[in-house]
């Protein structure tokens, strides 16, 4: 289903790019998310103080609190990968929100940003893994018996495959879902605000698909920071 | 946050991603044999290995919670 009116596209559409907008709008969409995030970080870092005044305190406990959070799960070692999944969360959080303001499309709306996203979590816990176990980690692969190698092999292969592929429908088919039934409905009633309890709704998916997605990171980190069994 | 809540957490999104994790693993097993199949003209016979490992790879996954839900 198409969008009635996109912001971007015809901003794009001003340098003569607009076929081209209209078609990705998740990579538009996806820098506008980025300038929102580095906009907000410069705000934040702007004036570091030791006593914290409003945009720092807001940012402080929301980065401490989930810090703390990730190093309960992983353990110390954890603390190195940290940024990288709260910058996930982030991303994922502004992109979400996104489509709940009329005339933006949610970058996470789209399957490539999620595979994308996905490939990103699951590549860099295997590369937490060689970085904490060095090559015995390709233990984790071969099962417990030797003679056993050609049938745990595949199926491990499988197993990790999976993690990518929910990681990227579960997001996507979330942020679809509502962005679909937020337009049928505002087509079918958007003169009495039908789709207003939807997108009341869509605030409360957003955040707990952002963290979804944010916890099973941390896990598939914390699970290759672990012992091979 | 406290402890006893993040580790709650952690068990919940463990356990909420089985199900899916067990229907891609054999939807993945699949595809990857009916890939091969085509690619090595070798109709039917690896579609049924790689569905084999498929559902193989989705049932280790409840066998390893089980395992994991035992010390509860």
């Amino acid at each position: 289903m198409e969008h009635p009116y996109l912001f971007l596209t015809s901003v794009f559409g001003l340098f003569g790019l607009e076929e081209w907008a209209a078609h990705h709008p998740h990579v538009t969409y996806m820098w506008l998310a980025m300038v929102i995030l580095i906009f907000f970080g410069w705000l934040a870092g702007k004036s570091v103080s030791l006593v914290p005044e409003t945009a720092q305190n807001v940012f402080e406990v929301l980065i401490s609190g989930m810090e703390e959070f990730v190093v309960s799960i992983t353990g110390e070692e954890g603390r190195k990968s940290y940024p990288l999944l709260i910058s996930l969360f982030l991303f994922i959080l502004v992109g979400n929100l996104m489509g709940l303001v009329p005339s933006l499309y949610p970058p996470t709306a789209s399957v490539n940003t999620n595979l994308a996203l996905a490939l990103i979590a699951v590549g860099w816990s295997h590369v937490v893994g060689i970085w904490s176990h060095g090559f015995k980690y390709i233990k984790h692969f071969l099962g417990p018996v030797p003679l056993m190698i050609p049938l745990f092999l595949p199926i491990e292969l499988i197993a990790h495959t999976a993690r990518v592929m929910s990681l990227t429908f579960r997001l996507f088919g979330n942020m679809m879902g509502h962005e679909l039934v937020v337009l049928i409905l505002l087509m079918l009633g958007g003169m009495f605000l039908a789709p207003l309890p939807v997108m009341a709704m869509g605030v409360f998916v957003a955040l707990v698909q952002a963290f979804v997605f944010f916890l099973l990171s941390t896990m598939y980190i914390a699970g290759a920071i672990e012992e091979a069994h | 946050m406290k402890k006893e809540t993040g580790k709650n957490l952690r068990e919940l999104g463990y356990f909420a991603s089985l199900g899916i994790s067990v229907a891609l693993s054999i939807f993945i097993g699949l595809g990857v044999g009916l890939w091969l199949d085509k690619k090595f003209d070798t109709n039917p016979v690896l579609m049924f290995v790689g569905l084999g490992l498929g559902i193989v790879a989705g049932f280790s996954n409840i066998i390893r919670a089980g395992k994991k839900g035992k010390n509860y």
